[in-house]
């Protein structure tokens, strides 16, 4: 770790993800369970610390509670500090111009005080569902040997779908030049990796004008490169993936157990944080079989599971078969139901036997069973099937429940 | 709410009966069940019994057991008002000296309970596995209003002998206290968990004091109480092990993974706590097989284990087969190599190909016959065996042992292995 300058880290962590369904209606992407016991933000706040950044501000808006929650005084992280530690900033009521955030530039604005406060040379802005490692001592060292008003990272695209990304496009020098946000096409393979860091007084500067608009990135960062400020781009190689769609959460979890997993969660220099839950050894059972997956304490597997990933205290009855899934918190599949290419968010119940996301005539695809829902024993329940949160038995119109169906709670 | 509030944990013992396992620790912190060491249980059951003013006096090699409980966050027990404290011997004014038993311990330390003007106290020990609310002992204690009130539970009569065996008649007075005799009369026996009140204690701990005794609570204090004032026992229903032997130790833990254990540690109204691991959950890759097992965070499995409990960080790489054996943290176990009825401490590394815990000789350990004859073999922590080594049964292979030291590369039943001394037949 090498010496770095003053510098206040704040996460945006506020946001509210459609694309998550039902895993992303009760918390925000940060606060989505990950990898078998963390949290998404686990992984920008463990960055913070093995970089030596303990300065932190996590803004918060849209269902807080979990993150709140997860996040507490900061203690898993050694964020609960006399000087700086973790902060986390909600919108809150004012004498005059009182608002939520109306963005990511607004949010910014309405902290404009903690921003001062902090005397900081610079502001490295982060969001919070993101998964990656990554050194922020060596990006906060490019910008300053740059004299940067802004550095972007910039990670190469994990997938093919343009409008989810923002292209950057730089000179040798590693000069922005331009920078397209979610365009119909793709422009090379260099984007945003939604990682700034701006010089302190050029970002104040910036949020301040009267013409300025809420968002971070159309309203602050396009308009300092289309003004010729030293804008630049710091390549970031390794694993980086945006998990704000069910699609990319599953896989990114699935990415966990492949043979050589492209993220290693085991060096031991830099361990990826999270507040631990006090549960027993997970244990497997005598007649289970269990292959290529993640298993986390206080999980009991009687069944078969492959290629999946357990959360704490998971229960997979005797004859239970879990094989490309995602199983969150207290989960219970009791003994003969069958799962495929599911995410059964926390506390669910499939019953006896019961059948998910098997392909047939209606192709393959995802489940996802959202948070308390149950599955009634005996039911076959198709792919690409959306189990809304709290659903109960008199919700389902019968046992067999075609795919690409939406069961709510009546 | 009952009145009593402090609890004094007896964690100083040598706990030689456990070999090499407690060569470098107390015996409280002796890793156990995949997670914990054995004082987590004691310490849970206190802070879940709501007793949250704690101490703990220490002796033998304290400093593992410092290292595990820290301030006491995990118990919540980092706090202004009570909290953890570790009672360790210490110099001063007037004479004071190491502590000369276990009773000596709480002697030594009386001005923490006069501090607290305390009526009653709880004295605990720190090397049982078990799970107990003391608050109707407590209430019992108090509603009787007796001295002392002593746990009680029931062993195999032929198993009694190491213990504290209680005479009690039909209202639950103790009659009498026979510590650890040859031939037991019954099984009934003291768990080590007590009540007291505080001005008997301390009268009787004075005494003892002057005496020149084995200032022990079982040999000493106990009878004494029980000839002259007014001792309770109270029964403990349900699991309650001892950890005084190795195969005590290796038979609670696999007790663990009985299909239905006598002691689950999954209970979210009674958590067992412990300070955690930054580990990744265990993974377990596509070759592995894994049966009848506790895992752990960091522990990665590519090879066979039946029977087993792998502590944080243990890895069985592909090919291994790992059966009936304790593997504590950050042990790795080489591809091919096979393991039988073996306890591994930390960090100990098996090479390739090799066999641990091999064949079908049963010749007991030759220095230690007593304690290590059914069949275990253990390795102490941090040593390396060699690549395509065999180490038979009731073998005791030392810490700290480097492949070099390792002059042959069989080790038969019975055989001890210690640095320069190498095998000795």
């Amino acid at each position: 770790m090498t010496a770095i300058p003053p510098v206040l880290t704040l996460v945006l962590a506020g946001g509210r993800s459609d694309a998550l369904h039902a895993l992303g209606r009760i918390r925000t992407a940060s606060a989505l369970p990950y990898g078998g016991k963390y949290r998404v933000i686990d992984f920008t706040l463990s960055n913070c610390v093995h970089s030596g950044l303990n300065r932190i501000g996590i803004l918060t808006q849209y269902a807080p509670l979990s993150l709140h929650g997860h996040i507490g005084i900061g203690r898993a992280w050694d964020l609960d500090r006399r000087d700086g530690g973790i902060r986390l900033l909600q919108p809150y009521v004012r004498q005059r111009e009182t608002n939520w955030y109306r963005g990511t530039a607004d949010a910014l604005l309405q902290n404009r005080n903690v921003i001062e406060d902090a005397q900081a040379r610079h502001i490295l802005v982060l969001s919070g569902d993101l998964v990656y490692k990554m050194d922020y001592a060596e990006l906060i060292r490019f910008h300053e040997e740059r004299d940067a008003a802004l550095t972007v990272a910039t990670v190469e695209a994990p997938s093919e779908e343009p409008d989810r990304y923002g292209f950057v496009r730089a000179d040798r020098s590693g000069r922005v030049t331009a920078l397209e946000e979610k365009p119909e096409r793709a422009y090379g393979r260099v984007v945003s990796a939604a990682i700034y860091v701006f010089r302190a007084r050029d970002l104040m500067h910036r949020l301040r004008r009267p013409e300025g608009g809420p968002d971070l990135v159309r309203d602050v960062v396009l308009p300092m490169i289309a003004e010729g400020a030293p804008v630049f781009a710091y390549p970031h190689r390794g694993y980086w993936r945006d998990i704000g769609t069910v699609e990319s959460y599953y896989e990114s979890n699935m990415d966990l157990v492949r043979p050589v997993p492209p993220l290693n969660l085991y060096d031991p220099d830099w361990l990826i944080y999270t507040p631990s839950e006090d549960r027993s050894p997970a244990v497997v059972g005598a007649e289970a079989s269990v292959s290529q997956s993640l298993i986390s304490h206080g999980s009991r597997v009687e069944g078969e599971v492959r290629r999946s990933v357990l959360f704490p205290g998971v229960h997979i009855g005797p004859g239970a078969v879990v094989e490309d899934s995602i199983v969150m918190h207290d989960a219970r599949i009791a003994p003969g139901a069958r799962l495929r290419r599911a995410i059964v968010d926390k506390r669910v119940a499939i019953g006896r036997g019961a059948v998910l996301g098997e392909a047939g005539p209606g192709g393959e695809g995802l489940c996802v069973v959202g948070k308390g829902s149950m599955i009634p024993a005996g039911a076959t329940i198709g792919p690409r099937t959306l189990i809304e949160i709290g659903v109960s038995e008199r919700d389902y119109p019968g046992r067999d429940i075609a795919a690409g169906s939406v069961i709510r709670p009546r | 709410m009952s009145f009593v509030s402090y609890a004094m944990i007896l964690a100083g013992g040598l706990g030689s009966r456990l070999c090499i396992l407690s060569e470098k620790r107390a015996k409280p912190a002796v890793p156990f069940g995949g997670k914990y060491r054995i004082i987590d249980f004691t310490l849970s059951n206190c802070v879940n019994s709501g007793i949250f003013d704690v101490g703990i006096l220490t002796q033998y090699r304290p400093l593992s057991l410092r290292d595990h409980i820290g301030i006491g966050r995990p118990w919540d027990l980092d706090r202004k008002r009570g909290g953890v404290e570790l009672l360790q011997p210490f110099q001063g004014w007037a004479e004071t000296d190491w502590y000369r038993g276990t009773a000596d311990a709480i002697h030594q330390n009386w001005t923490r309970v006069e501090e607290r003007e305390a009526e009653h106290i709880l004295v605990l020990s720190g090397d049982h596995v078990y799970r107990m609310d003391y608050r109707p002992m407590i209430e019992a204690h108090l509603a009787r209003g007796a001295d002392a009130t002593v746990a009680v539970t029931e062993v195999p009569r032929e198993e009694a002998r190491g213990f504290g065996i209680v005479d009690l008649d039909g209202e639950s007075v103790v009659r009498g206290f026979l510590e650890k005799p040859a031939s037991p009369p019954s099984g009934t026996i003291s768990m080590g968990v007590y009540v007291f009140r505080t001005s008997a204690l301390h009268a009787v701990l004075r005494e003892d004091s002057e005496r020149d005794t084995a200032h022990d609570f079982g040999r000493n204090i106990l009878p004494e109480m029980v000839r002259g004032g007014r001792v309770l026992g109270y029964r403990h229903e349900g699991y309650w092990q001892d950890i005084g032997t190795l195969d005590s130790y290796y038979r609670a833990n696999l007790d663990l993974l009985k299909p239905h254990p006598p002691f689950p540690l999954e209970d979210p109204r009674w958590p067992v706590f412990t300070p955690s691991t930054e580990f990744p959950p265990a993974r377990i890759g596509a070759r592995a097989e894994v049966r009848s097992s506790i895992v752990t965070h960091g522990s990665i499995v590519n090879g066979r284990v039946e029977r087993s409990v792998l502590f944080p960080g243990a890895v069985v790489e592909e090919g291994a087969t790992v059966r009936d054996s304790i593997l504590m943290g950050e042990t790795w176990v080489g591809p091919q190599a096979v393991l039988d009825r073996v306890i591994l401490d930390k960090r100990v590394h098996i090479g390739p190909r090799a066999r641990v815990g091999f064949g079908d000789d049963r010749t007991p350990n030759r220095s230690c016959p007593e304690h290590l004859s059914s069949g275990i073999t253990i390795v102490g922590k941090e040593t390396r065996i060699p690549e395509g080594t065999t180490i038979g049964r009731n073998c005791r292979v030392s810490a700290n042992l480097i492949e070099e030291d390792f002059r042959d590369d069989t080790i038969p039943s019975g055989g001890v292995m210690e640095r320069e001394l190498n095998v000795a037949h």
